[in-house]
């Protein structure tokens, strides 16, 4: 009986289009946006080359310091170039300006750097940075070579080579190179975090598949589960099979998604499959037993009933970061308890710990948030299940 | 009457998403509003870096902590492992400075002690690294003739404190803008999913078989049936426009009264004309209901991602703009982001806006024809 049970709900289950497009095809269609939309957001954060201009006056052809800075630091060929560099006159600089081809432009008057741009922004700022740098390393040079100097007539030494002094100052300043260890986790891209949502969907919608499956053998909610109701079997197998077969259809929707991300979307995981595949399968387990609990419980209409794990799923998803990462951070800051009793997060979180961290307490705790709401969900569900009899209806 | 009263209570029937949705407009439309002071003077962005200091603070020690505070914005999180991982990954940090025991002392004596950080591979935390090296890099230059710290923490001050002449030739408020221009980007997503689902819905539940046949054998003109219901999508349609537009007087401030801000509340009530159509359209074609909760879903998210509503159309790869053409939200969004640029208001300057604004207009009318073809078409029967 379980077998049979088994196979013709698994049979109804997929013929039901509803369901195919939430478990199958929705996570695909919506994993290909996010691929489409996000696949630029990182690589554009990091630091690019700046476009800038400087005013081509007499001031700055004889400004040593400012001239020779500049060219190396806008040369092509080095793999420092920080700015790709134009030499125009002001009217020019301006329009540019105007069109933003130029975050700003650069103009010397007597020794005095000035800078305008249009708006501000962190490459202006880094613009501003390094003119800065470059008044202030002249500063330095001077003032350490007028101490070396006093110090030498101060000793007696009446004839100071002053141009090798200066020389070795500005030697000894630009040779100096502060380098910081960077401790960081390389695995910093927070994109990934839009692909774990979408994995905890897929999870949770699996939600309407058990929903459906224990619709079928509920009297009061199909005639297919009146006729059930009278046949002489056990209502536990009938329950069972057709949640295992709930479950199995929705364990096979999740392989066809992570073999789409990993393969055709690059999604990184991390390195513990087998622990990625645990928690992918107690997050359908979860889903499962919602989808179990909303159908036992709520006695609207199917139609109703997938409305509202829609519902849960997507504002769950929501606070999980789908529709903007941030939001995940903000709320697990700020109101750590939404997160914490949201089946979404608790599945993102565990991907992402699985991916960021490299302990895997934080991902235990989550698993165990899930197996808890499960064992809640699924003991609810079957008190209000056990003894339901009918004698008319 | 009894068309609108039924419009009425279907409506009332599926309040909770439309609280749902507005919910989560006001959620996020607060969290774009968090940072950035506006200011038209130049001001340096600055960076959000954690110090963990186990040096004693004093000296050179106090002096660079004092520099970091100065120059950057000091994350609010509390100094644990975990909370600077997490605000690292989530972008709430791009920096942190870890300031070893004995650093001070080390560093007079010319030891060069090491000091680590966390950084992402961003604008700011390159940035935040250049300022941290900066100071130390002139410290160590000076530390090599001035023993004395004080005297070496004064000469650094002297170094570093000069300051350059700016200029910003902006004159309006681009921050405040810029916000206003994501808050709207993002209303599009909630006008869309809120329009088509309630329409939908709506629609469905008069074009039941049933219900149908009864209506269309009755003494009611079929004509006034349907204008009573366009008004009353309408209604609802606009009263959903006057909600969003009052929260962002709340939430962006006194810039919506401005010019700019009035232009970006024209263009998004020229969207919400172009949603409700749409939403027609698709209400007049889905047969059953279970079907709108997907084809919600997939529009509403997939323009929202392909046009920029989620994350700004700059940063979208070439293709995936490309791909965007195609609807009506990426013309209101590329609106949005011209009114928040626009200084001088001219024909010429304003030539962009009314373009994608008409382009907007122009789907709408296209969708009322594809609506009025759909239903003639089923009305033959």
């Amino acid at each position: 009986m379980f077998l049979h049970n088994f196979k013709y709900s698994l049979k109804t289950l997929f013929k039901n289009k509803m369901l195919i497009f939430w478990t199958f095809a929705f996570p695909i269609i919506l994993g290909t946006f996010f691929n489409m939309a996000f696949a630029d957001v990182i690589n554009k954060e990091k630091l690019s080359i700046i476009d800038i201009a400087i005013i081509d006056n007499e001031d700055y052809q004889n400004n040593k310091i400012f001239k020779t800075a500049f060219e190396s630091l806008s040369d092509e060929n080095s793999e420092d170039q920080m700015f790709n560099t134009k030499l125009l006159d002001e009217e020019k600089a301006k329009e540019m300006l105007n069109k933003e081809e130029i975050v700003g432009y650069l103009k010397m008057q007597g020794n005095d750097p000035k800078l305008v741009f249009q708006k501000n922004g962190v490459n202006q700022t880094i613009f501003k940075y390094v003119v800065e740098e470059i008044v202030q390393r002249s500063s330095i040079v001077e003032n350490i070579s007028k101490d070396e100097i006093k110090k030498q007539i101060e000793q007696g030494n009446f004839a100071v080579d002053a141009e090798s002094i200066v020389k070795r100052v500005i030697n000894e300043t630009s040779n100096t190179e502060i380098e910081f260890e960077n401790t960081a986790n390389k695995n910093l891209n927070y994109m990934m975090i839009e692909f774990y949502t979408l994995i905890a969907m897929t999870c949770l919608y699996g939600g309407i598949l058990g929903m459906v499956a224990i619709n079928q053998t509920l009297p009061n909610m199909s005639n297919k589960g009146k006729r059930v109701a009278v046949a002489p079997t056990k209502k536990g197998t009938i329950i069972l099979s057709s949640l295992l077969a709930g479950y199995v259809a929705q364990l096979l929707g999740l392989v066809i998604l992570f073999a789409y991300t990993i393969f055709a979307l690059k999604v990184d995981y991390g390195e513990h499959t087998g622990l990625v595949i645990l928690l992918a399968m107690i997050g359908s387990l979860t889903g499962l037993s919602m989808g179990v609990a909303v159908g036992t419980l709520s006695k609207k209409s199917e139609g109703a009933k997938s409305g509202i794990l829609i519902a849960i799923t997507m504002t769950g998803c929501f606070f999980a970061g789908m529709m903007g990462v941030t939001l995940k951070y903000v709320i697990d800051k700020g109101m750590p308890i939404i997160n914490k009793i949201n089946p979404a997060n608790m599945i993102t979180d565990g991907f992402y710990s699985l991916y960021y961290y490299n302990t895997l307490d934080r991902f235990w705790f989550n698993v165990a948030s899930l197996g808890v709401l499960c064992v809640v969900l699924i003991t609810i569900s079957f008190l209000s299940l056990r003894r339901q009899k009918y004698d008319s209806i | 009457m009894t068309v609108f009263k039924t419009f009425l209570q279907v409506l009332k029937k599926n309040k909770f998403i439309v609280i749902m949705y507005t919910v989560i407009l006001l959620i996020f439309g607060n969290f774009s509003m968090q940072s950035n002071q506006s200011s038209t003077n130049f001001e340096a962005s600055k960076p959000t870096v954690f110090i963990v200091n186990e040096d004693k603070e004093e000296g050179i020690t106090k002096d660079f902590i004092k520099y970091i505070k100065e120059k950057c914005d000091m994350a609010e999180i509390e100094n644990s492992k975990e909370a600077i991982d997490d605000a690292l990954f989530y972008e709430d940090l791009s920096l942190a400075v870890y300031i070893p025991q004995d650093f001070g002392k080390d560093f007079m004596e010319g030891k060069k002690p090491e000091i680590t950080i966390k950084k992402r591979d961003s604008y700011y935390g390159s940035l935040a690294e250049m300022l941290l090296q900066r100071y130390i890099k002139v410290a160590t230059i000076y530390q090599k003739n001035i023993k004395n710290e004080d005297e070496l923490v004064a000469k650094i001050n002297e170094t570093i404190s000069k300051d350059i002449e700016t200029e910003v030739t902006t004159k309006i408020d681009t921050s405040a803008l810029t916000k206003a221009a994501r808050y709207y980007n993002f209303s599009s997503y909630s006008f869309l999913a809120c329009l088509i689902y309630i329409i939908s819905l709506i629609i469905s539940t008069f074009n039941e078989e049933k219900v149908q046949k009864r209506t269309t054998i009755s003494s009611y003109n079929y004509k006034k049936f349907n204008r009573i219901l366009l008004l009353g999508n309408s209604l609802y349609a606009f009263v959903l426009w006057i909600l969003y537009v009052v929260m962002s007087f709340v939430f962006v401030g006194p810039t919506m009264a401005s010019i700019n801000g009035l232009l970006f509340i024209a263009n998004s009530f020229i969207f919400v004309i172009c949603a409700t159509t749409l939403a027609f359209f698709i209400a007049n074609f889905v047969k059953n209901k279970d079907s709108i909760n997907g084809i919600v879903n997939v529009i509403g998210l997939g323009s929202s991602f392909l046009c920029g509503a989620f994350i700004p159309q700059e940063w979208l790869p070439e293709t995936v703009k490309i791909i965007g053409h195609v609807f009506p939200t990426y013309y209101f969004i590329t609106g949005n982001e011209t009114i928040a640029k626009l200084e001088k208001f001219n024909i010429d300057t304003l030539m962009p806006v009314i373009v994608n604004a008409g382009i907007v207009i122009a789907f709408s009318v296209v969708f009322v024809i594809l609506t009025n073809l759909v239903t003639k078409k089923r009305r033959k029967v």
